[in-house]
């Protein structure tokens, strides 16, 4: 049974139960001032690579080992008039930074970039240095706030992926829900569950039954889910997943799964769960990403289970507000830089 | 404007209570289904929790199951009976629902009703009586509804082709309004015929086709030079996306044998080989060809939008 604590409702005031029930557009954010995650380190040489952040291009390579992030393509471009934006006040160059194994860009107001607002991830080296089968890049065929809703939504998980992840039958289950201006933050109790199908098979747990807590951290501008799943008895599988937002209809996600601390043949083979996962979502959030572009009178209808995902939905309607409005500066509850391990529990 | 009306768009056997259907027709995107009971139901195929299509769910007991979070709709009422984990004292509000349609069954179709009002008992497929052995087939075709209705007046070879018999455009009379639909037939010859059918004195064979003032009902006929019916047809026919028409049918064979007909006509009915085709691939230059001479009848009978969109809660 699921029971969702409103531990933090009372501290937003009484607005939100009545703006939930306002339809949400998720294929129209386009959240600025933010690090975007937007390769692999080991993703980059000295062929510059595309990305798109929007409808923004980032071309990227490697000049003497260091990062370059730009606008237009090196060769390409040589000897054309440039169209600068001001995403790199017409330099052409934006803000890059390369940290836990990701090469990380800038979208939105140069002036404004600080690497002290990089997420804290304290599963992965800030020096990247990791194995490679930890690194799987996987597509959304989704807008990146849907996308991020399906991996903050608990209940599908019982449905579309009962053969992979186990059935939702347990003795305890107990989900809260945490936000700042700028991140939601989800927890997921769990005791006395059927092993997980992998974790029994590939994992080699023997016992029927394992408890688990899964904390799921949510960087709202820049779709940056940093997940803590740990598994008893099993292992922990920290894993991050950044939505990069490739327009209105896609996304990709350049995830990586720490596994080097769980055995052999485990730890390779998690990081590809994925590939098994990501087809069922694909499924589901294919056919509805359409359907969040046509005007529809009637919005969703929302059971108790979705208030992660209700809550998710509010504060980036909330965010989205407040740049429309042209405030882009980091709310003063929000410091995206900060050491999130006890969040995770990871110090327990 | 308001023209209530039964759509049929799914054969019976295509429908059943493992795999819901999904069928768009008239606009509307719908998931069709059965019970353990075979009571056949329609819904429309979007979930209210997700949007996510329902035809992507399962049937279960109490109804159709959505395949993302497991939220099941009751068939008839399209009301949500079950939330998974909820407990059992905590009530689904009513208003919790997909929207759901009436539903009739009968001639070998299930049959959908669109717009408001009350149900006809009458069908538009109850004048197709078959008998013997029927020959059923769905598709979704390249054209507009619209056109393809407009087509099957003015050049039906492009739509569809009888064995072994060559359909000419001259037609007989003009078009007539018969119990809803607009009516016309052209001549005919079998293939097996040496001289250029514009030799012919009276045509051995008779096309009639027969398009919906309201609805998608087509009926098609193959009838002798004496009238008396060979072949019968019933096509569903109705607007799916992007200006595509989905099509089902269902046609039989008479027992009448006219006494012109060429042996392998005659040998192909021993055989039960088919005896017609829809086309699924249309040629487009050759409905591009066709001109425009019966459907502009149909163009001034049919009103342009036949469904309104519907309230919803
Ligand atoms: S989308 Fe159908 S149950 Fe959630
Ligand atoms: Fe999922």
């Amino acid at each position: 049974m699921h029971a969702v604590p409103s531990t933090n409702e009372t501290t937003t005031g009484e607005a939100p139960a009545r703006k939930l029930r306002g339809d949400w557009t998720p294929i129209n954010y386009d959240l600025r001032d933010t690090w975007f995650p937007v390769s692999h380190s080991r993703d980059l040489c000295a062929r510059p690579i595309r990305r798109i952040i929007h409808a923004q291009p980032y071309y990227l390579w490697r000049e003497n080992g260091l990062p370059i992030a730009a606008e237009f393509h090196p060769q390409r471009s040589k000897g054309e008039a440039l169209h600068l934006s001001e995403f790199t006040g017409g330099s052409g160059f934006y803000p890059v930074v390369e940290r836990y194994g990701y090469i990380w860009a800038w979208y939105g107001n140069p002036d404004a970039a600080d690497p002290l607002q990089l997420p804290h991830i304290p599963f992965l080296p800030e020096d990247g240095n990791i194995p490679g089968y930890t690194q799987r890049t996987v597509r959304f065929d989704a807008t990146s706030a849907l996308s991020v809703e399906n991996l903050i939504d608990l209940t599908h998980a019982d449905f579309l992926h009962a053969n992979t992840i186990g059935d939702g039958i347990s003795e305890s289950d107990v989900v809260e829900v945490e936000w700042t201006s700028e991140t939601v933050t989800r927890t997921r109790t769990v005791a006395q569950k059927s092993v997980a199908p992998i974790m029994r098979w590939v994992g080699g747990v023997r016992a029927k039954y394992q408890d688990f807590r899964a904390v799921l951290h949510i960087h709202l501008r820049s779709n940056v889910c940093i997940s803590y799943p740990r598994f008893r008895p099993g292992y922990d599988v920290p894993n991050l997943q950044p939505f990069l937002p490739v327009g209105k209809h896609r996304s990709r996600c350049d995830v990586t799964f720490n596994t080097t601390a769980a055995p052999a043949p485990f730890r390779y083979v998690m990081p590809r769960i994925n590939y098994i996962i990501q087809p069922q979502d694909n499924s589901v959030v294919r056919p509805q990403n359409q359907r969040y572009f046509e005007a529809d009178e009637r919005l969703d209808m929302h059971s108790r289970f979705d208030k992660p995902g209700t809550r998710y939905r509010y504060q980036m309607e909330q965010l989205a507000e407040r740049q429309a409005a042209g405030q882009f500066a980091y709310g003063s509850d929000a410091e995206p830089g900060r050491d999130i391990s006890g969040l995770l529990g990871m110090n327990d | 404007m308001t023209t209530p009306g039964w759509w049929a768009m799914a054969l019976c056997e295509a429908v059943n209570d493992k795999t819901p259907l999904a069928v768009a027709f008239a606009g509307e995107e719908l998931v069709l289904f059965r019970n353990a009971e075979g009571q056949a139901f329609a819904l429309e195929d979007r979930c209210p929790h997700r949007r996510v299509p329902l035809a992507l769910g399962r049937v279960v007991a109490a109804g159709l199951q959505c395949g993302y979070h497991g939220w099941t709709f009751d068939g008839a009422s399209g009301r949500c009976t079950q939330i998974p984990n909820l407990r059992t004292n905590e009530p689904v509000p009513p208003r919790y629902a997909a929207r759901a349609f009436p539903v009739s069954e009968g001639n070998g179709f299930v049959h959908v009703w669109l717009g408001e009002g009350v149900p006809d008992i009458d069908l538009p497929t109850d004048d197709y009586r078959p008998v013997g052995q029927q020959f059923t087939g769905s598709t979704i075709v390249n054209m507009s509804h619209e056109q393809y209705l407009a087509a099957m007046l003015d050049g039906p070879e492009c739509l569809l082709n009888f064995a072994h018999v060559r359909m000419t455009d001259f037609f007989l009379g003009d078009v007539r309004k018969e119990h809803g639909r607009l009516v016309l037939e052209r001549g005919a010859v079998w293939t097996t015929q040496i001289l250029p059918s514009n030799f012919v004195v009276d045509y051995p064979l008779i096309v009639r086709t027969e398009v919906p003032v309201q609805g998608g009902s087509i009926r098609v006929d193959l009838l002798s030079e004496d009238e008396t019916p060979l072949i019968s047809l019933a096509i569903a026919s109705g607007a799916n996306r992007r200006g595509t028409t989905s099509l089902c049918w269902r046609g039989f064979v008479h027992a009448e044998v006219p006494a012109k007909a060429p042996l392998r006509w005659r040998t192909a009915r021993v055989w039960h080989k088919a005896p017609f085709t829809v086309n699924s691939l249309i040629d487009g230059s050759a409905v591009a060809a066709l001109l425009e001479a019966p459907s502009r009848d149909l163009h001034a009978a049919r009103p342009p939008r036949l469904i309104p969109v519907s309230a919803v809660v």
